[in-house]
């Protein structure tokens, strides 16, 4: 829809043709038909195109008439064109029901003239569907009725559905608007004449066709409206006739008569009769304001117009007041058929539709930045290494990795297993540190075991070593032996039996192990005393004390020295 | 008089973010799946990364002790008794005979010393020698070297009864088994 139409981006589509900067003003008193170009922005009058009633009775030759008026609408740079139809060539009134005589209904009367007219009429007879009828309200105090109603044929439904057609077809907005002439004209009464104060004036607005007798009271209020077919004369019959009746009934004593001429070509001379039948009257020709472009005797178009320049209202009364405000006289008589409208969606519909559209692209930007980011994050995963990792490479190293570990869980045993824990030379050396020749001592048994820890249940056990060395000793070694059953003196020995051997059992300061030494010396029982220098070192008998020397070794569960349980894997 | 508006709302907005939804939906369970599984590849991968690090780690570890594996895996090939027999033979062939002479060599049956609460298989030998301090000790030395298999359970040390000058030996090993 958008993109076939511009009615989402030009506002003209729902404007009135009134409000529209270019306008094509189509007047037709029955005389002639004329056309002007209203430029808004300009404020310019021009002439326009040739319509004649062949031109409007020929589909062909209306088509190019309105192509040439759009033409014209384009080279002028317009964006949209507004017609105003004035129709001057037919006006009549008709009576509303008595019962509706309340000024308060006026609004939903004025609806139902449109929707539904049979309902407020007076004359039963009508058919609804051969006119047009619009209200226009008497609001002059002491009205025997509210107003009446305005009665246009629909001669013109034509011009406007094709004026209509053509703007569809185009997608250029061509917004048509039906004016009563005669109302229009009646508008600019405010400011063109000067009535008499406190009296009543007549208002004649003299058409080719016919004559508009409007009366306003003497506070310039419209108090009736009512139309004299000419009949092919200048005037219609009997005209003074019907006048001075009116203007009885309505009580009307001397007042002013204004007259408009309408038309190029209508009686000049009604002037003069009128003077001459009332001549305590005051009679005056409506002079307009001349507007470049347009003739005097045909003032609609311009007072339809907006324009900047507002003339200055010379009566101020509650009739003009709602004539231009409520636009009562500005009513459209031929407006497009609601069957018609509702083709196309409404304007708030239009700008739903832009609004939407709008979100509709913000909601697929932030899809595709979406996608972008997901597609960027898959590029992403995709070029990284791992992704082309494949898991079967993972198996066969975590198979290699399972045999190495076997491996190295072999090699630990054995190196657990292998270990220098317990050596029989070692012991030996240590034996032949702690009791050197010459000495003092003498060794006479000497036993050594390894056992293991008895506690079960834990991956690794430790074992406990022990020495039972038992001999002769002399009194110069008794020192020494006692250094040996400190823990700094056997620790002492171990350290330097460790060091010479290089064996990490005999360490003391590593793993978890303690050493416990106990020395027990006695008396020789055997003892005979040699001299020093007489005495034999291999002579029991020359050693006047005895030693008993434990030393335990334990090593815990925790050394690095503990015994695996398991088996080799 | 709104004749177009639902149809507007449900074409204009409905239906396309209905459609927007679908499709990104589409691509958040495929960037999903595709997370989903490059995590358990990177899982995978780390795995692999980490097997590796450490295979090579251990690969080398077991490349420096393998020469010492293979001389065990040998040695412990070999039946018990006869490797300590030769193994004696050949150390009392450059040692002096008057001071290194086997007495004893016995296989007492079942397991004993530290072989009594291991798995691994062992057995037990138990050698008897007569001989000096520290020729035998030299013996031992070169025996343990030789056999590093050979854990000392016990160890007796008498002097000699018959001849003053050389000193009884007896001791028990352990000896750890394939």
């Amino acid at each position: 829809m958008l993109r076939y139409t511009t009615r989402a981006t030009n506002p003209a589509w729902y404007q009135d043709a009134l409000e529209l900067e270019f306008q094509l003003h189509i007047r037709a008193d029955g005389a002639s038909i004329t056309t002007f170009y209203h430029d808004g922005k300009k404020e310019q009058w021009a002439t326009g195109p040739t319509l004649s009633d062949e031109i409007l009775k020929d589909p062909a030759k209306l088509e190019s008439f309105i192509a040439e008026a759009l033409r014209y609408a384009r080279s002028n740079g317009a964006k949209s064109l507004g017609v105003i139809l004035h129709i001057a060539d037919e006006f009549a009134t008709t009576e509303l029901k008595p019962e509706l005589n309340n000024p308060a209904a006026l609004g939903d009367i004025k609806e139902a003239a449109i929707l539904n007219p049979i309902s407020i009429l007076e004359d039963s007879t009508i058919i609804a569907e051969q006119a047009s009828w619009r209200v226009i309200p008497y609001p002059a105090a002491g009205s025997l009725v509210i107003g009446s109603t305005i009665t246009l044929s629909k001669q013109y439904e034509p011009l406007i559905a094709a004026l209509h057609q053509t703007g569809e077809k185009e997608n250029f907005p061509i917004i048509s608007h039906a004016l009563s002439a005669p109302l229009v004209a009646m508008m600019a009464l405010s400011h063109s004449l000067t009535p008499t104060p406190d009296k009543p004036f007549v208002a004649i607005l003299q058409y080719p066709w016919f004559t508009v007798l409007a009366f306003f009271n003497e506070h310039a209020d419209l108090r009736l409206i009512r139309t004299l077919q000419n009949r092919g004369l200048n005037r219609p019959t009997g005209f003074i006739n019907a006048l001075t009746t009116t203007k009885a009934s309505l009580e009307f004593i001397d007042p002013d008569i204004f007259i408009m001429r309408l038309g190029e070509n209508v009686d000049a001379t009604l002037d003069e009769d009128l003077r001459s039948h009332f001549n305590k009257c005051r009679v005056e020709i409506v002079e307009q304001n001349s507007i470049q472009g347009i003739p005097a005797w045909c003032p609609e178009p311009a007072i339809s117009s907006p324009s900047s320049a507002v003339p200055v209202a010379t009566i101020l009364s509650h009739t003009f007041a709602i004539l231009n405000d409520e636009k009562w006289a500005l009513q459209n008589f031929l407006p497009i058929s609601k069957d018609v409208v509702e083709i196309y969606p409404t304007r708030s519909e239009m700008r739903l539709l832009k609004m939407l559209r709008l979100a509709r692209v913000a909601v697929f930007s932030i899809a595709f930045l979406c996608i972008t980011y997901f597609c960027f994050g898959m590029v992403d995963l995709i070029s990284r290494p791992e992704w082309s990792f494949q898991p079967s490479q993972a198996d066969a190293t975590q198979a290699r990795l399972s045999k190495l570990t076997v491996e190295r869980q072999r090699a630990d045993h054995w190196n657990n297993l292998l270990e220098d824990r317990s050596k029989a030379w070692t012991s030996m050396e240590s034996l032949a540190r702690m009791f050197p020749e010459n000495s003092g001592m003498l060794v006479k048994t000497y036993s050594h075991a390894a056992k293991p820890d008895t506690t079960q249940g834990n991956a690794r056990i430790g074992f406990v070593k022990e020495w039972k060395i038992t001999g002769y000793a002399r009194d110069e070694a008794l020192d020494y032996l006692n250094t040996i059953n400190t823990k700094e003196g056997i620790s002492a020995h171990f350290s330097e039996i460790a060091t010479v051997t290089g064996n990490n059992s005999y360490r003391t300061n590593l793993g978890n192990r303690n050493i416990v030494v106990n020395i027990r010396t006695q008396e020789n029982g055997s003892y005979k005393y040699v001299s020093p220098d007489e005495a034999s070192n291999a002579d029991e008998s020359t050693y006047p004390f005895t030693f008993d020397l434990t030393i335990t070794q334990r090593f815990e569960a925790t050394d690095p020295m503990a015994i695996n349980v398991s088996k080799n894997p | 008089m709104h004749l177009y508006r639902q149809s507007i709302i449900l074409f204009g907005i409905v239906i396309p973010v209905a459609i927007a939804v679908g499709v990104l939906s589409i691509f958040f369970m495929i960037k999903s799946n595709m997370v989903e599984s490059f995590d358990h590849k990177l899982k995978s991968y780390k795995t692999y990364c980490t097997a590796q690090n450490a295979g090579w780690e251990i690969e080398a570890g077991v490349n420096r002790q393998r020469k010492h594996i293979d001389r065990w895996n040998q040695q412990l090939s070999q039946e018990t008794a006869s490797a300590v027999t030769t193994s004696l033979r050949e150390i009392s062939d450059h040692l002096p005979s008057k001071e290194l002479q086997q007495t004893a060599f016995e296989r007492p049956g079942g397991k004993g010393g530290f072989g009594s609460i291991s798995a691994q298989n062992s057995s037990q030998i138990r050698i008897a020698f007569r001989g000096t301090f520290r020729t035998i000790q030299r013996a031992f030395l070169e025996l343990e070297t030789r056999m590093p298999r050979l854990q000392l359970q016990d160890l007796k040390i008498d002097p000699s009864t018959s001849q003053s000058s050389l000193l009884n030996f007896q001791v028990t090993y352990t000896a750890w088994e394939n």
